[in-house]
C-alpha cells in the first residue's frame, strides 16, 4: 500500500516547510493569539499573571500543534477510535466524579484540570473522518446512522454534564463531517426536520438556567438585570467602542465589570470596545482568512479522509467564531462558548491548535496520486 | 469444479477490492469533484455569513454608537451631590443657636450581608440589637429601593470607637460619617429654630424656599425655614465613575459646594432660656421685644418639644406622640395661637375712644356691678360683682372695670373699634420673619354675615369692648400693638434676623429694621399720656392697680395690663375643669419712662392675668434689667 511518498515536499523554504507548517494558515493565527493577549491585559486592568498563563497555553498549543503536523494522517486514522473511547470514558468520568461550578465539566487529575469535552470538539470530526475514509461515496444510509452515533453519544454525554453550548457546538461539526462526506442534501433536510422535532424533548430536558437563557434570548429587555444584562452590557460595549474604538486600556465597559467574562467568553465585546469596527474587521477577516485557507487545503487534498477532516476542522473553527460572535452581538442565545484563539483558558485553546496541527499534517503529507 | 474454483476465486478478489476500494477510489474524479463543490458551496456560505455578522457588527458599533455612547457613560458615570455646610444660626450675643456636627451612621451594603440570620448573629456581638432595631432592619431588608441598610443612626464619637475596635467580627458593615444639624436649648428654642428635613414635594412646589440641584436637606420651619435660601448654600458636586458593583474608581469631574451664610437672631438665649425654666409646664406663650426696633428678644411658645429629633428620621411613634399630645407641644402659640385678649384689649379701646372724641378723660360711667342693654334679658356683668362706682378711663382701666367699657363700646359702635383696632396691627399679620403666622379676628358686620349670615347684634359690640366674644388676637399682635403704645405709635415689624455673617471676615452685616416701620397715627399725644399711666397705675397704683400686688422691680417701674379672658364653651367641660379655666394674659412695657422691652405673657387656662401671668412678666422684666449690660449684643 505504500504506493505514495511521505509528502509533497515543495522547493524549500526554511523552517516552516521543514516542520510541516502552513505559513498562511500560521500568521493568523498568532495575530489573532497576540490581539487576545492584548485584550486580556486590558480588560483585566493589566493582570500579567493572566497573560503569562496565557502566554503559556499558547506556547503549549503551538507546541502541540508542531508535533501533531508531523504525524503521518495514517497514524491519525489509527489512533482516532482508541482517542474516542477513552474520552467516551473521560466524559463518563466527568459525569461521575466531575469538578465545576453550575456545570460539571471539569476532570481533575491532580496534575491537571481539564475538560475532556473540549478534546470531543477535534476527536468527534477525526473519528468521522477515519469512518469515512474507507467507505465508498456516497456512503449508504447505514454508514450514515452509525455516523450519526458517532456524534450522538458524546453529545448527549456533554448535554449530560450540563454543557449544552459544546454540546451543540460537536454536533454542529458532526453534521458538517458528515455533509461533507457526501450525504444527500434531500436525506440532510429530512433528518434536520425530524432532529428539530426533538427539541421539545430537549427543551424538557433542559437546566432551568438553560431554559432561561434561551428564553432571554428571544426577549432580552424581559430580564434587564438577570441574563439579558450580559447581552445588554455586551452590546453597549461594543456599540460604544464606535468605528475606531475607545482606545487600547480605555474600554471602560469591560473594565469596570459591567460586561462579564471580558476575557473568556465575551473577549470579542471587550476587543471590539477597545479596537472599535476597525479591529472588528481585521480580526473577522483574519478567521474567515483560516476558514478559506483550511477550505482550500481541504480542496487539494488527496483522500477522503484528508478531505473531511481538514474541510470539518476549519468549518468548525470558523463555527466557533460565528457562534462567539453571535452571542455577543446577539444573534444567538448566550451559551458558553469561547472565541477561537482569544479567549483565555487552556484546554480550548490546545484543542485548537491540536486542530490546526491536524490540518497542516493532511495539507503537508498529500499522496502522490498511482498514476 | 473449475466453475467453482473460478467462483471463489472471483469472490475472493471482490473481497480484496472492496477491502482496499477506498484506494482505487481514494481519487476519482467524482468523489473529488463532488467533495470541491460542497467545499465551494461551504465556502459561500462561509463568506456570507461573515457579511451578515460584519453588516450586523457595524450596525451596532457605526450606526448605533451615539446611542450606546450614551448608556456606556450612564453605566459608569455617577453624578454625586456634595451637600453644602449649612450656615450657623446664633443668638444676638454670640452663642451658638444651631451647628453642625460630624456624626456617624452604621450602615452595611445590602449585597454583602449574605446569611442573614448569621449576619444578625454577628452583628449582635457588635452592637446591642434591641427588637426595634431588628425589626428596623428588617423592614430597610425588605424596602427594594434601598441599596443600603441604615443599622444605626448618629453613632456618638464613643460609640464610635467601641464599634471601630470591634469591627473584625462583621467587615461588612461601615462606619459612614455624616453632617448633622444639632439645636442648643432644642425645646426653648422649638418654635423660633424650627428644623431641617428631607426635601419633600411640598418643598419642592414651595414658591418660598429654593431647590438647589442635589439637594438633601432643607429648612422645614421657623427660621430654619424663613431664611433657608440664606442658611443653605449651593450644593456642589461629584462626577464619579464607577464600577458595575457601584464602588467609586475615581473622580472625574468636581464642583466645590457653596457654604451657606450663618445668621445671627436678635434672641437672646440665655433671656429665652430663663423664660423657659419658668413657664415649661405649663402651655402658652411669652414675648419679649425691643419696640424700639422690632428686635424679638424672647419668643417662648410652651411647651415646646425637642427639635434635634426631627433632625434625625424621627420614628412614627415619636412623632404619633407629639402631635397627640394634649398639651400640643408642635403649635407655635406666639403667631399661630389666637386668643380673645380679654382686658388686655381695654387700653386700645380706651384709646380709640378718646381718639375719636367718644370720650375724655373726665368722662365717668357709674358702675354697680353690671350693665344693661336694651331688648337683653340678663345684664352684662362687671368682674366685681359691687361695681366700682363712678369711674373715670384711668381708674377704669387699672381697676379693669367692664361696665365702663361695656358702656364706651356701646358709645363707639363697633363700626369705629374695628376700623381702628387695625391701626393697632390687630387682625393681620405682623409680618414677622416666620411663615404660618395667624391674623386673629376682628369681627365688624360685614364679617358678621359672611361668616355667620346673621346681622351684628349691639351686645356683640360690648363684648368686643371688654375683649371677648368673637376677637381674636396672637400674642404676636398683642406685643405689637403694646409696642406701638409704648413707642408712641413709632415701633417696628417684629424680627429674629440681626444680621448675617460673614464666614470669613466674620463680619456681620445688619438687618436695616429702618425700613420697616410700623406707626400707628396718634392725634393727640395726651391721650397716650392718659392711657400709658393707667398701665403704670395697673402695676404701681398700690391696693388700686389690678397688678400691684407685684413685688416691685429693683430701680424701675413698669407698665402693664392684666387680662383674664374667659373660655367660653372649649370642649364643653369634657375634658375636665382645668381646660376650662381661663386665659391668663399680661401686656407689659418696661421701663415705664423709655421703654426697653414690651413683654407679652399668655397663659392658657391659667386663672387670673394677675396672679398667674403678670408675675411671670415681672420675673422677666427684673430679670432682664438685671442682666441688661451682658444682654447687650456684642454685635452692637
Amino acid at each position: 500500500m505504500n504506493d505514495y511518498v511521505g509528502g509533497t515536499r515543495k522547493p524549500f523554504s526554511g523552517l516552516s516547510a521543514l516542520l510541516y507548517i502552513d505559513a498562511r494558515l500560521v500568521i493568523p493565527i498568532i495575530i489573532i493569539a497576540i490581539l487576545g493577549l492584548v485584550t486580556i491585559f486590558s480588560s483585566s486592568s493589566g493582570d500579567l499573571n493572566l497573560v503569562i498563563k496565557q502566554l503559556t497555553r499558547i506556547i503549549i498549543g503551538i507546541i502541540t500543534m508542531i508535533f501533531i503536523a508531523q504525524v503521518n494522517p495514517d497514524n491519525l486514522k489509527l489512533f482516532a477510535p482508541i482517542l474516542y473511547i477513552f474520552t467516551i470514558l473521560l466524559l463518563g468520568l466527568v459525569l461521575i466524579f466531575g469538578v465545576g461550578n453550575s456545570a460539571d465539566r471539569w476532570l481533575d487529575l491532580y496534575f491537571i484540570r481539564f475538560q475532556p469535552s473540549e478534546l470531543m470538539k477535534i476527536l468527534v470530526p477525526l473519528m468521522l473522518a477515519t469512518f469515512y475514509a474507507d467507505k465508498p461515496l456516497p456512503p449508504k444510509i447505514s454508514y450514515i446512522f452509525v455516523a450519526i452515533l458517532i456524534v450522538l453519544v458524546p453529545v448527549f454525554m456533554i448535554m449530560r454534564q450540563p454543557d449544552l453550548g459544546t454540546a451543540l457546538l460537536i454536533g454542529m461539526s458532526g453534521a458538517i463531517a458528515i455533509l461533507l462526506a457526501g450525504m444527500s442534501l434531500k436525506f440532510f433536510l429530512g433528518s434536520t426536520i425530524s432532529a428539530m422535532s426533538l427539541i421539545p424533548i430537549l427543551w424538557l430536558n433542559m437546566h432551568q438556567y438553560q431554559k432561561q437563557r434561551v428564553l432571554t434570548f428571544f426577549n432580552p429587555e424581559s430580564d434587564p438585570l438577570g441574563s439579558g444584562y450580559h447581552l445588554m452590557q455586551s452590546k453597549i460595549a461594543l456599540g460604544s467602542g464606535g468605528f475606531f474604538g475607545k482606545g487600547f486600556f480605555n474600554g471602560t465597559q469591560s473594565k469596570l465589570g459591567f460586561v462579564p467574562e471580558h476575557s473568556t467568553d465575551f473577549i470579542f465585546t471587550a476587543f471590539g470596545e477597545e479596537f472599535g469596527y476597525l479591529g472588528v474587521i481585521i480580526l473577522m477577516t483574519l478567521y474567515l482568512f483560516i476558514a478559506l485557507r483550511g477550505l482550500s487545503i481541504s480542496i487539494k487534498a488527496t483522500d477522503n479522509f484528508g478531505r473531511i477532516l481538514t474541510g470539518t476542522l476549519s468549518l468548525t473553527i470558523f463555527l466557533y467564531v460565528l457562534v462567539n460572535v453571535g452571542m455577543v452581538i446577539g444573534f444567538l442565545p448566550v451559551v458558553g462558548a469561547p472565541l477561537p484563539f482569544m479567549s483565555y483558558g487552556g484546554t480550548s485553546m490546545v484543542t485548537l491548535f491540536a486542530t490546526i496541527g491536524m490540518i497542516m499534517s493532511i495539507k503537508s503529507h498529500q499522496r502522490i496520486l498511482r498514476k | 469444479m473449475k466453475t467453482k474454483s473460478r467462483r471463489d476465486s472471483i469472490r475472493k478478489r471482490k473481497n480484496i477490492e472492496e477491502k482496499y476500494s477506498w484506494d482505487r477510489l481514494s481519487d476519482s474524479d467524482d468523489e473529488r469533484k463532488s467533495h470541491k463543490i460542497r467545499a465551494l458551496i461551504a465556502t459561500v456560505i462561509v463568506v456570507s455569513l461573515f457579511s451578515l455578522y460584519m453588516t450586523k457588527l457595524y450596525q451596532v458599533q457605526v450606526s448605533n454608537h451615539e446611542y450606546y455612547s450614551v448608556k456606556s457613560d450612564s453605566n459608569r458615570i455617577k453624578i454625586r451631590p456634595v451637600q453644602a455646610t449649612r450656615g450657623i444660626i446664633y443668638d444676638r450675643k454670640g452663642s451658638i443657636l444651631a451647628d453642625n456636627i460630624s456624626t456617624f451612621n452604621l450602615v452595611v451594603k445590602k449585597e454583602l450581608i449574605g446569611d442573614k440570620k448569621d449576619f444578625l448573629d454577628k452583628l449582635g456581638k457588635l452592637v446591642n440589637l434591641d427588637k426595634n432595631m431588628t425589626e428596623s432592619i428588617n423592614s430597610q431588608y425588605k424596602n427594594r429601593r434601598l441599596k443600603d441598610i441604615t443599622i444605626i443612626e448618629d453613632i456618638t464619637l464613643d460609640d464610635y470607637s467601641k464599634i471601630a475596635v470591634d469591627q473584625y467580627i462583621l467587615p461588612v458593615v461601615e462606619l459612614l460619617s455624616k453632617s448633622k444639624r444639632r439645636y442648643k436649648s432644642p425645646e426653648a428654642m422649638a418654635h423660633v429654630m424650627g428644623y431641617v428635613g428631607k426635601v419633600s414635594d411640598a418643598d419642592i412646589e414651595s414658591s418660598v424656599v429654593k431647590i438647589h440641584e442635589g439637594m438633601t436637606e432643607i429648612g422645614k420651619l421657623g427660621v430654619e425655614r424663613f431664611y433657608q435660601n440664606i442658611l443653605s448654600g449651593q450644593p456642589g458636586f461629584e462626577k464619579l465613575e464607577t464600577d458595575a458593583r457601584g464602588e467609586v474608581i475615581r473622580v472625574l469631574e468636581k464642583r466645590e459646594p457653596i457654604r451657606g451664610k450663618d445668621i445671627v437672631l436678635t434672641i437672646d438665649l440665655d433671656l429665652q432660656n430663663f423664660i423657659y425654666e419658668i413657664v415649661k409646664d405649663k402651655e402658652g406663650a411669652v414675648i419679649v421685644m425691643n419696640p424700639n426696633n422690632g428686635d424679638i428678644l424672647a419668643f417662648v411658645s410652651f411647651p415646646g418639644y425637642d427639635i434635634n429629633l426631627f433632625t434625625k428620621s424621627i420614628s412614627n411613634k415619636q412623632y404619633a406622640a407629639l402631635l397627640n399630645d394634649k398639651r400640643k407641644p408642635l403649635i407655635n402659640r406666639v403667631t399661630s395661637g389666637q386668643y380673645p385678649p380679654g382686658s388686655t384689649l381695654k387700653p386700645f379701646i380706651g384709646m380709640i375712644a378718646l381718639e375719636q372724641g367718644i370720650i375724655n378723660e373726665n368722662k365717668f360711667v357709674n358702675c354697680d356691678g353690671a350693665y344693661e342693654l336694651d331688648n337683653h334679658k340678663r345684664p352684662f356683668r362687671c368682674w366685681k360683682k359691687d361695681g366700682h362706682g363712678d369711674a373715670d378711663l384711668s381708674y377704669a382701666l387699672t381697676q379693669s372695670c367692664d361696665v365702663f367699657f361695656y358702656r364706651v363700646a356701646q358709645l363707639t359702635g363697633i363700626d369705629l373699634i374695628s376700623e381702628h383696632l387695625y391701626k393697632y396691627g390687630f387682625g393681620q399679620k405682623t409680618y414677622i420673619d416666620l411663615y404660618g403666622e395667624k391674623e386673629g379676628l376682628i369681627p365688624d358686620r360685614a364679617w358678621k354675615s359672611k361668616a355667620k349670615q346673621e346681622p351684628w347684634y349691639p351686645g356683640e359690640t360690648l363684648n368686643v369692648g371688654i375683649g371677648q366674644g368673637y376677637f381674636l388676637a396672637t400674642p404676636m399682635q398683642l406685643t405689637l400693638a403694646t409696642a406701638s403704645l409704648a413707642t408712641d405709635g413709632n415701633t417696628y415689624t417684629p424680627h429674629f434676623l440681626f444680621g448675617d455673617k460673614n464666614n470669613k471676615t466674620s463680619e456681620v452685616s445688619m438687618y436695616d429694621y429702618k425700613n420697616n416701620k410700623f406707626s400707628t397715627e396718634m392725634k393727640d399725644i395726651h391721650h397716650l399720656d392718659i392711657v400709658k399711666k393707667a398701665m403704670w397705675r395697673v402695676v404701681n397704683d398700690n391696693g388700686v392697680g389690678t397688678a400691684s400686688s407685684l413685688k416691685k422691680v429693683k430701680n424701675i417701674e413698669f407698665a402693664g395690663k392684666t387680662g383674664t379672658a374667659q373660655v367660653y364653651n372649649l370642649d364643653k367641660g369634657k375634658t375636665g375643669t382645668k381646660r376650662l379655666q381661663d386665659h391668663a394674659l399680661f401686656i407689659s412695657y418696661a421701663p415705664f419712662e423709655s421703654p426697653e422691652i414690651v413683654v407679652t405673657v399668655v397663659v392658657e387656662n391659667g386663672g387670673g392675668g394677675s396672679s398667674t401671668a403678670a408675675p411671670i412678666a415681672r420675673d422677666i422684666i427684673e430679670y432682664y434689667m438685671d442682666k441688661k449690660l451682658t444682654s447687650v449684643s456684642k454685635y452692637e
